[in-house]
């Protein structure tokens, strides 16, 4: 009980030999995405992406704290990530598997590590006081590739958030309230976007865009990597699976590139249509 | 007197709300009241585990997830709150040695969160086709600083309050004084004058909430009907 059920074999079966023949089951091609609609607000910092049937939420916060001792003049960025019960029955961070932490893992590490956010802009007061910006990721509906929806969320959320106006007074920092100054964005240094790929067939020759969550139980690899709009690596992952060779990945990382062309434009536009 | 956003005393927030969203959830819906805004996911009734299952009846489960920050104290005593409403109010009997899972996650929070939630839960429960004995709807009031009572308050009339009360009520609200609300959550300094002026504000309130709800669930089941014979 609790655990996710796989598919059946006759399921998989088809899946694999409609792949063969160059079609996805749900009519899609190799290399499409998934319809993806991004809303953002009224809130500021809260954004919701839709892929298909997999639905996430990103909530970005943020509150006065003290530095850490031995980066004075950096502010903290928190991630929060939960597989919640609302995804999928039996899905439950108390007992997650290695799957769900990976997933987690991969979306934090893209924000935090390739330093997307400028840490430094978040200091008022060296040593005294800090913004902490607090990126809370909740999943809704498990419908597959949730690394990719996630990744778009939680960057649509950071762009869409702006945070009260401060004035340093000496060694007064005064927080003016929303009302009375309008909030400013963060400072974020660029975009990640991560870029899912599923492989299939005994040598992975087979490979395909944003696997739904049939097609993530039937994979035999997953490749994940991670661009910015400046067309920079930020993250590549490939846990596990069966191996694959590098022409695989130059493949990879040319459809990636296009893609992530794509989801940037697409999050222009919801940031745009919710300041209108 | 004005409030913030211009609304009379009496007049609750705009509301919205939209069922069947999520895809793996055997019911959803999403309650929204302007800033305030929740969606609620219900599995059920599927195979409980061993150790939680009861011989006759369904087990109902709550989860609460804040929009910001790892559960606290406080998530856990609305989660207590609305399964002890809901226990009730859902025909448990009807389906021994199961689950009913509900998930309820604050998209963001305006004011008036627990009322949101329940109503929520009652239209995902019924998107879910979990056997009911009524409907059950919830609405909010506050008594500020200078004795008005305010219906639907948002955050920063909760805040300035002397005291906040969410009332819920089984269908049909208007029997309410025979039966007596379901659910009662009375927070600060009042008055039993105060209160039960509250009450019967809180009763028309629900009221109109659940005419709202009907009209919803009454719209997505013609649809689907129309797609039906089709």
């Amino acid at each position: 009980m609790g655990a996710e059920i796989g598919p059946s074999n006759i399921e998989a079966a088809f899946l694999l030999e409609a792949l063969k023949k160059g079609t996805r089951v749900d009519g899609r091609g190799i290399y499409d995405y998934r319809t993806l609609k991004i809303s953002c607000g009224p809130t500021y910092g809260l954004a919701e992406v839709q892929l298909g049937q997999t639905r996430v939420l990103a909530r970005v916060s943020c509150e006065v704290t003290r530095p850490f001792p031995d980066r004075p003049t950096e502010g903290i960025v928190l991630f929060n990530t939960e597989l919640s019960s609302m995804a999928g029955f039996g899905l439950d961070s108390s007992r997650s598997s290695t799957q769900e932490v990976a997933i987690s893992r991969m979306v934090e590490r893209v924000i935090k590590q390739s330093r997307a956010i400028d840490a430094e802009a978040l200091c008022i007061l060296a040593g005294e006081k800090v913004w902490t910006v607090r990126i809370d990721v909740h999943f809704l509906d498990h419908g597959g590739n949730l690394i990719d929806a996630a990744s778009i969320a939680a960057i649509a959320a950071l762009r869409h958030f702006r945070r009260p106006d401060v004035t340093v007074d000496g060694e007064e920092a005064i927080i003016h309230d929303v009302r009375e100054r309008n909030p400013v964005p963060l400072s974020i240094h660029h975009t990640p976007i991560c870029v899912t790929f599923g492989f299939f067939g005994s040598a992975g020759d087979m490979l395909v865009l944003d696997p739904t969550l049939l097609e993530e139980q039937v994979q035999v690899s997953s490749f994940t990597i991670t661009l910015n709009s400046h067309r920079e690596i930020c993250a590549l992952n490939k846990a596990g699976g069966i191996p694959l060779s590098p022409d695989q990945i130059q493949r990879c990382t040319q459809v990636a590139l296009a893609k992530v062309d794509e989801v940037n434009e697409k999050i222009q536009l919801a940031l745009k249509a919710s300041t209108a | 007197m004005t409030r913030p956003d211009n609304r009379e005393a009496s007049h609750l927030r705009a509301m919205h709300c939209s069922l069947g969203q999520l895809n793996r959830a055997d019911g959803s819906a999403q309650f929204t009241a302007q800033n305030t805004s929740v969606v609620c996911g219900v599995f059920g009734p599927v195979e409980a585990k061993v150790y939680e299952e009861k011989l006759d009846r369904a087990v109902v489960e709550v989860k609460f997830r804040s929009d910001i920050g790892s559960s606290t104290t406080k998530d856990k005593w609305v989660e207590s709150a609305i399964r002890s409403t809901f226990e009730r109010e859902i025909l448990a009997h009807q389906h021994p040695r199961t689950l009913v899972q509900i998930n309820i996650q604050l998209r963001e929070s305006d004011g008036s969160v627990d009322s949101a939630a329940i109503n929520a839960t009652s239209l995902a429960l019924v998107d879910a086709g979990i056997p009911l004995k009524s409907m059950i709807s919830a609405a909010t009031c506050a008594v500020l600083s200078d004795d008005v009572v305010v219906v639907d308050p948002t955050q920063e009339e909760i805040d300035a309050a002397r005291s906040v009360h969410t009332f819920a009520f089984a269908n049909p609200v208007s029997d309410s004084n025979k039966q007596g609300p379901l659910y009662v959550d009375s927070r600060g300094n009042f008055t039993m004058d105060e209160y039960n002026h509250c009450y019967d504000l809180c009763v028309l309130a629900a009221e109109r909430v659940l005419a709202f709800m009907r009209t919803a669930i009454e719209g997505k089941v013609t649809k689907e009907a129309k797609i039906n014979t089709t």
